[in-house]
């Protein structure tokens, strides 16, 4: 179970932090001279000594009560000791909490030092982790494996995207030929077989995570229809990038469009069913009894469902894709990918950016 | 659940079966189901789906929108296995058929295949001329 407790965070978040079990620890170090006080740095003046004549005027130096006025009457060496340790207590701690400090700075240095990587790397495109607020350790106590599997993936896939937008991108201002771009348009759609391949497992481990796009940045996010882009959407934004486009080529692209379109509605219709059918589950029998298990039984198997449309919209999309790979020429699908490639780059960017707005302080 | 009808200009369409009127008495076995594999037989384009299955929905709709309106036969979910057999050896023939699954569509009296196959094929464009050609749209 991860329940955090000032002690036992996980390691992985908390790394940078361990100042937090120094300061316990320093703490108790603290602590354990319990007969120490603010007093302590006026009785390790170097030039302080305690002899029986100077009792008095000690006492009156450290200035308020102390157990020492009571053994007056004892030997002077036990006293000696006693306000040796108390030195060496105080030595001691000023010892660690210079450690401590010097700890903290660090662990601040390196904290600047992540933030900067983190930044420059949001703004190139890159992923990074889909947001705190994906997280999936922690809260509920239990770690979806399907789903962290997924997310170390996604974070691999998009490094992977990015790297051949930009192989591509460099392959065709360098003009090279028909063949050896068909490759690289070949590598590009089975990169794009192999991310739906991904959101189908992991549409068994957590469908809702899947519908809500959970891995996403947030202007993605934005534009989502059943977890994932809408491809009648996504052909009118990369349509007219893909120019010069034959007639006939144009006529397909705009057929294509229709198509999808009706596979949509046909799909969100179902949706609107499904919500329909859920709803009446939820809601059936009466209400005030207070206990509601065959409508939560009845439910559970409504929601099921739910896998059949992301797998289907998934579908749509890679139909769309398909169909796109054959109304083109080899040098204008190269286009079209490496276009789609890099709008969704700047989606990602546009995320960053945003998040990091300057804001009005509240 | 009755899909509304909207009956093209000059195509009379017969109302949506249900298993309520295709079966006389309370059983997918006997005369409802002959008549179901007749009815498939006949149509150019017919759906069987699972009462309540929100894909066989999306099937309907999408042939709709296309102006296609297919009787839509729906099965009671006890009676899948039954009725998806009696489909797989009257229509689909032999032991190569594979199983019918639900939603499934007909076209020209053939297992044309699912939602995915529907959306595929018409994404790919092929979808509306098989329609035609099976006399399912005129245009």
């Amino acid at each position: 179970m991860n329940s955090p407790t000032p002690q036992f965070v996980s390691s992985r978040r908390m790394s940078v932090y361990d100042p937090i079990h120094q300061i316990s620890m320093w703490g108790e170090g603290f602590k354990s001279n319990g007969n120490l006080s603010a007093s302590i740095p006026l009785i390790d003046e170097p030039d302080m000594k305690l002899d029986s004549q100077s009792e008095d005027a000690s006492h009156g130096i450290l200035g308020e009560p102390n157990k020492y006025d009571q053994e007056a009457n004892k030997p002077t060496d036990k006293i000696q000791r006693r306000l040796a340790q108390n030195r060496e207590a105080a030595r001691k701690s000023r010892l660690r909490k210079k450690a401590y400090v010097q700890q903290l700075e660090s662990s601040r240095l390196k904290l600047m030092q992540l933030e900067q990587e983190l930044e420059r790397a949001r703004q190139q495109g890159m992923y990074i982790g889909g947001g705190l607020d994906s997280n999936h350790l922690g809260f509920a106590g239990s770690v979806n494996s399907g789903i962290t599997t997924f997310e170390m993936e996604y974070g691999h896939w998009v490094n992977e995207q990015n790297r051949q937008i930009t192989e591509l991108r460099r392959a065709l201002n360098a003009h090279i030929g028909d063949m050896e771009l068909r490759i690289l348009v070949d590598s590009m759609m089975n990169h794009y077989a192999e991310i739906f391949r991904m959101k189908f497992a992991a549409a068994k481990a957590d469908v809702f995570y899947v519908m809500s796009g959970m891995w996403k940045t947030t202007a993605e996010r934005f534009f989502l229809w059943i977890g994932g882009f809408r491809p009648s959407e996504l052909l009118k934004v990369l349509g007219p990038l893909i120019e010069p486009l034959t007639e006939q080529q144009r006529l397909d692209i705009y057929n294509l469009g229709q198509s999808c379109q009706q596979a949509e509605d046909a799909l969100s219709q179902g949706m609107d069913k499904l919500r329909q059918i859920l709803a009446d589950s939820v809601a059936a029998g009466q209400f005030m009894e207070g206990t509601y298990i065959p409508q939560m039984t009845s439910a559970m198997e409504k929601l099921e469902a739910l896998v059949s449309f992301v797998n289907q919209a998934d579908h749509i999309r890679q139909q769309t894709l398909q169909q796109m790979s054959r109304i083109l020429t080899i040098r204008q699908a190269a286009r079209c990918l490496l276009a789609l490639g890099e709008y969704f780059q700047r989606l990602r960017a546009l995320s960053s950016l945003w998040s990091n707005r300057p804001r009005e302080p509240a | 659940m009755h899909p509304n009808i909207q009956t093209s200009v000059g195509t009379p369409f017969p109302p949506p079966l249900t298993t309520d009127t295709a079966v006389d008495s309370g059983g997918s076995n006997g005369p409802g189901l002959a008549t179901v594999v007749r009815m498939v037989l006949e149509k150019p384009v017919m759906v069987i789906g699972t009462r309540g299955c929100c894909m066989c929905h999306v099937v309907q709709k999408l042939l709709q929108g296309l102006g296609v309106n297919p009787p839509v036969y729906e099965v009671d979910e006890g009676d899948e296995a039954a009725v998806a057999d009696e489909l797989s050896r009257k229509i689909v023939g032999g032991d190569d058929g594979g199983r019918v699954h639900f939603p499934a569509v007909f076209v020209g009296g053939k297992l044309f295949g699912g939602l995915e196959r529907v959306m595929a094929t018409h994404i790919s464009g092929e979808l509306v001329p098989m329609l035609k050609d099976a006399g399912a749209l005129w245009l």
